[in-house]
């Protein structure tokens, strides 16, 4: 689904040149369950940015379906983004003027689907993901947890093709984090392709696929076997 | 999606409750001035537009000379001859270029009628009012026939046929041969057009100069080529003639005697942009004031582009507050496009309720424009919803686009990382649009203490005469022969009042000038002054100085035979060291050949018109020397004690002896010269109300930008306070860059003020110098109002809590 090669990218200031990515490869398969690790600043979220489409590379190849994403303005990006790909961010990015059901609505009004589909799908997520009496709300009335599962829906209602979510456990505390994360496995097990940033070994675990970056290279990466914790589960 | 967008927008109006009112509001503002001026030029741009014929039509003016006197009259063989010999004349008519006033009998009911022309040949060609009932054509052919409008047939016969009835005017009988429609607005409104204007005198005087001529050329006619022709048989039929007489060549008849030169003021824009004479309008329902006009426009559009610049600013400044969520709607898939079509939206309601704002605004002040303007503006008219489109369409271009795309460039990532609200981006924009304010401002403020200090000294100028405690009431007597003898009578009857203290007469008005002007020529230069017709002891009593010699007075026979006096002016004019018995040869004649009349004193200048204007040569000649009779008022100086009674007394004498069809009359002489700048006074009220409304607006902008501005810098300002800086100095340093944008706004806007308010004095001969002082007057209140502002925000800010803002973020 994702073949990346020999990817580079390099911030310039006035003064200094920061190499944030000097030749990554990569390849993601479809259903893959994919976690990219490192210290602050190894470049592990530009990679989960360019990726996204929403920064470019300098330099290498990314081809998204087969198709080369490196040679796209910003306006082939943004087409490319909207029908392939969901997000999930630390800090949910929900808007704070819209209710849940409209904030999951968003992805389906810029993609012109119907009204009627509209509401039959949120309706239908919403019930999967256990939101449906949250609807009305505002996310500001939700807890940390909810808030997450909205934009979750948000990032699933369009059917992408692959969901990167950038420390979706960030700002939650451990109960709340542990109910995404099993959403996360729960939507990998139904097929679909994810991508994760993290920084905690715990929420890589639950991930196929663990890769470790530092200084803008991958230096590791391993297949991770599901261990249950019974320590967690026991609280 | 719209539904979508809307909650977004409801959301953001009902949180910023105040700026989002102030916003409107300001844009309603803005919209309503253009409304305002939008109606005004409508109104005069629609003059005569009904007219069918209106490019054919041409009204006939006179210029003498270099004297840039001008006439909207001609002599009737001039007008005749022109029809006869030019081909393409199709016809003309000849009217009395004002209405008047006179009393209208039919059976044994009266009125007054008001708006009546008197006029010959063809009026109905040049002035084609549809006509209801009765004759189309050859109307005024008949010495006794009449023309009256719908209205006024009402009026008179109710349900009555009118035509073939007869109504007197002035004791006389006429016929109505006709009924038209009065179409509005016109140049000419008349209600009622008499026939008869011209006699057998009429025909043969060259230079009688009493009725307005207009013309109807053949379609298509150049009129380069027709003025051409008129021009011609001026030539030919009186300076060839005058100069053959006078025994000299035409040249030199000219250069001593002058020219008079033909204009042709085409009716289509006559109003407007018709040729200005000095001695006021040339037309019955007046001129177009196309300076208000100008200035109305203008400055209207002046303060619509000073609230769109608010509302940009303001938008601008607040999308800080919708960074996140157009982030957000970007990585969910909207392009540019619909980021941009979205806040054009949202300026389209806003845009939208500051027009129905507007209109409401509009509506509800819209008598006391029509009061200011003297018209009856109303808002309707397709054209007018057309233009009310228009104006919807360009404030949501100036205001819509710029603040959308500064907003859908916002970049995503640096948006959703959160360190966006320190962002620089747009800053210099909104600073140079807060100068560009600034600049208005201070045009502004500057403009109205220009405007009202050339007012004023309008008001305490010096005119030369004392109109304290004088009146003027109008003499209306049929019998123009016995006028003065009848005045002269009504004069020791009325000084026997206890209240009146002197009572005296003159041709002419304070502030409209005189009646009647003769060009005189001494030692080859030719002048053309007024003729004031008096009576003894008149410049006495308007304590209107003599300078050299005497005044005329009964003790010397000889002043009411070939004795006058001259104004300062008319001595300078001809170069007169010792004006006292110099004589000079008048432009009048009698049995006895041209008259020939001694100087026997110079009177000081007064104002008889305007300050516009400079003050004209005048002659002053005694009633008693030619009996014109011409006088139209009775000046009486009154007592201040008993006033009420004094003026029961003058009505019912007046009444009961001048002319018992007449309502008695009066002004004010002080209250009538005030007439002459009315319109000033107008454009000073005018200014001073938009001054507050651009100043309210720029305050407003001023301090809505300043707290979006300070409210970024929230962070600076703790970290500076726990560094230990003190209140002072943060006030210190958050208004400075305010105060230099102020001085720099106000540099801006001195320039256009310094010479458009120059341009706007040049009209007047009597004229304030620009000084230094209200351009110190506008900085200071500029400088003061903004550091209020300011430094009242500073200081809120400054009391911050800084843990807050420490931990944020």
């Amino acid at each position: 689904m994702i073949t990346i090669q020999n990817l580079t990218k390099v911030f310039r200031t006035e003064e200094v040149e920061t190499s944030a990515l000097s030749g990554i490869s990569l390849e993601i398969k479809k259903g893959d369950f994919l976690t990219i690790m490192g210290p602050s600043g190894c470049g592990k979220s530009t990679l989960l940015n360019i990726i996204g489409l929403l920064d470019s590379a300098d330099g290498g190849s990314y081809k998204l379906l087969d198709q080369e994403m490196i040679v796209l303005k910003e306006k082939g990006r943004a087409i490319v983004r909207k029908e392939n790909i969901g997000f999930i961010f630390q800090n949910f990015n929900l808007i704070d003027e819209l209710s849940v059901y409209d904030n999951i609505e968003l992805p389906l009004l810029y993609n012109n689907v119907k009204a009627s589909d509209r509401k039959q799908k949120i309706e239908a997520l919403a019930e999967k993901l256990n939101i449906s009496h949250r609807l009305k709300h505002y996310p500001q009335q939700l807890s940390g947890g909810q808030q997450q599962r909205v934009a979750v829906a948000r990032a699933l209602v369009n059917d992408p093709k692959i969901i990167l979510a950038d420390e979706p456990t960030g700002n939650l505390d451990s109960k709340n984090g542990n109910e995404v994360m099993e959403l996360l496995t729960d939507l990998h097990a139904k097929g679909a392709t994810i991508l994760m940033v993290t920084h905690s070994d715990y929420d890589a675990s639950f991930s196929q696929r663990t890769i470790h970056m530092k200084d803008g290279v991958i230096f590791s990466e391993r297949l991770n076997q599901r261990n249950v914790d019974v320590f967690m589960d026991a609280k | 999606m719209i539904f979508n967008w809307f909650k977004i927008f409801i959301y953001h109006l009902k949180q910023n409750k105040l700026f989002s009112f102030l916003n409107v509001l300001g844009l309603s503002i803005g919209i309503a001035g253009v409304i305002f001026a939008i109606l005004y030029w409508n109104n005069e741009n629609s003059y005569d537009q009904w007219n069918p014929e209106k490019e054919n039509v041409y009204q006939i003016l006179n210029k003498f000379g270099d004297n840039a006197e001008i006439w909207n009259s001609s002599p009737v063989p001039f007008g005749l001859t022109c029809k006869a010999t030019i081909p393409e004349i199709e016809s003309i008519t000849f009217y009395t270029g004002w209405y008047s006033e006179d009393v209208i009998k039919h059976k044994n009911q009266k009125w007054i009628g008001k708006k009546i022309i008197v006029a010959d040949f063809d009026f109905f060609d040049s002035f084609p009012f549809p006509i209801l009932k009765g004759a189309k054509k050859d109307i005024l052919k008949e010495k006794n026939s009449v023309a009256i409008s719908d209205e006024t047939a009402k009026l008179i016969f109710k349900n009555e046929d009118p035509i073939g009835k007869i109504i007197t005017k002035d004791n006389k009988p006429y016929v109505v041969k006709s009924v038209y429609k009065n179409m509005r607005p016109s140049s000419v409104e008349p209600e009622y057009v008499f026939g008869g204007l011209i006699s057998e005198e009429d025909i043969k005087q060259w230079g009688n100069f009493s009725y307005t001529l207009m013309i109807k050329t053949k379609k298509g006619v150049n009129k380069e080529t027709v003025l051409k022709k008129m021009q011609h048989v001026n030539f030919v039929n009186r300076i060839v003639k005058e100069a053959k007489k006078e025994g000299v060549t035409p040249e030199q008849f000219i250069k001593e005697n002058g020219n008079i030169i033909v204009i042709m003021d085409q009716i289509a824009t006559a109003r407007l942009h018709g040729t200005k004479s000095p001695n006021g309008a040339n037309f019955p329902e007046g001129r177009g004031d196309l300076q208000l006009l100008y200035i109305m426009v203008g400055l209207s559009v002046l303060i619509l582009i000073l609230s769109l610049v608010n509302y940009i600013n303001l938008a601008t400044a607040s999308a800080i507050k919708r960074a996140k969520e157009v982030g957000v709607r970007k990585i969910v898939g909207a392009s540019k496009k619909q980021i941009i079509a979205q806040f054009i939206f949202e300026t389209a309601i806003i845009v939208v309720l500051a027009i129905l704002f507007a209109l409401a605004i509009v509506e509800l002040s819209l008598p006391y424009y029509n009061n200011f303007l003297k018209k009856s503006l109303t808002m309707n008219g397709g054209e007018f919803y057309l233009q009310l489109i228009f104006i919807f369409g360009l404030v949501i271009i100036f205001a819509g686009i710029f603040p959308a795309i500064y907003i859908s460039n916002f970049e995503t990532l640096k948006v959703l990382k959160g360190n966006f609200s320190r962002s620089k981006s747009g800053i210099w924009i909104r600073n140079s649009m807060l100068i560009f304010q600034f600049g208005i401002a201070a045009f502004f403020i500057i403009g109205a203490l220009i405007v009202n200090s050339q007012v004023s000294y309008m008001m305490n100028k010096d005119l030369g005469f004392s109109g304290d405690q004088v009146i003027r009431v109008p003499f209306r007597y049929s019998d123009q022969s016995k006028k003065g003898k009848k005045y002269l009578t009504a004069k020791q009857e009325i000084l026997k009042f206890s209240g009146v203290q002197n009572v005296s007469t003159f041709a002419g008005s304070f502030g409209n000038g005189s009646t009647s002007s003769s060009g005189l020529t001494y030692n080859g230069v030719f002048v053309q002054p007024r003729n004031i017709e008096m009576d003894y002891g008149f410049l006495d009593m308007m304590k209107i100085k003599i300078v050299k010699g005497r005044d005329l007075s009964p003790k010397y026979a000889s002043d009411t035979i070939d004795n006058w006096l001259v104004n300062e002016t008319l001595a300078k004019k001809i170069g007169l060291k010792n004006p006292i018995n110099t004589v000079l040869t008048s432009g009048w004649g009698n049995e006895k050949g041209i008259m020939k009349f001694k100087i026997v004193g110079v009177v000081k200048d007064f104002h008889i018109t305007g300050l516009q204007n400079e003050v004209p040569p005048m002659i002053f000649i005694s009633m008693k020397t030619l009996k014109w009779n011409n006088f139209e008022n009775v000046y009486i100086k009154v007592s201040p004690n008993n006033l009420t009674e004094t003026l029961a007394k003058l009505k019912t004498y007046w009444e009961k002896n001048i002319n018992p069809d007449y309502p008695f009359d009066y002004e004010f002489v002080n209250k009538g010269f005030a007439k002459t700048y009315e319109e000033q006074v107008k454009q000073k009220d005018l200014f001073f109300i938009l001054n507050l409304v651009v100043i309210i607006i720029a305050v407003f902008g001023l301090f809505a930008l300043a707290s979006f501005s300070m409210e970024r810098r929230l962070k600076e300002i703790a970290i500076r306070k726990t560094l230990g800086a003190e209140t002072d100095i943060l006030l210190k340093e958050l208004s400075k860059q305010y105060v230099g944008f102020c001085l720099i706004g106000f540099v801006i806007g001195i320039i256009p003020a310094y010479i458009l308010l120059q341009k706007w004095l040049e009209d007047f001969a009597f004229r304030i110098n620009v000084s230094v002082i209200p351009f110190g007057i506008a900085l200071v209140s500029l400088l003061v109002l903004t550091l209020i502002i300011v430094l009242a925000k500073a200081y809120q800010v400054t009391k911050i809590d800084i843990l807050k803002y420490l931990k944020y973020e």
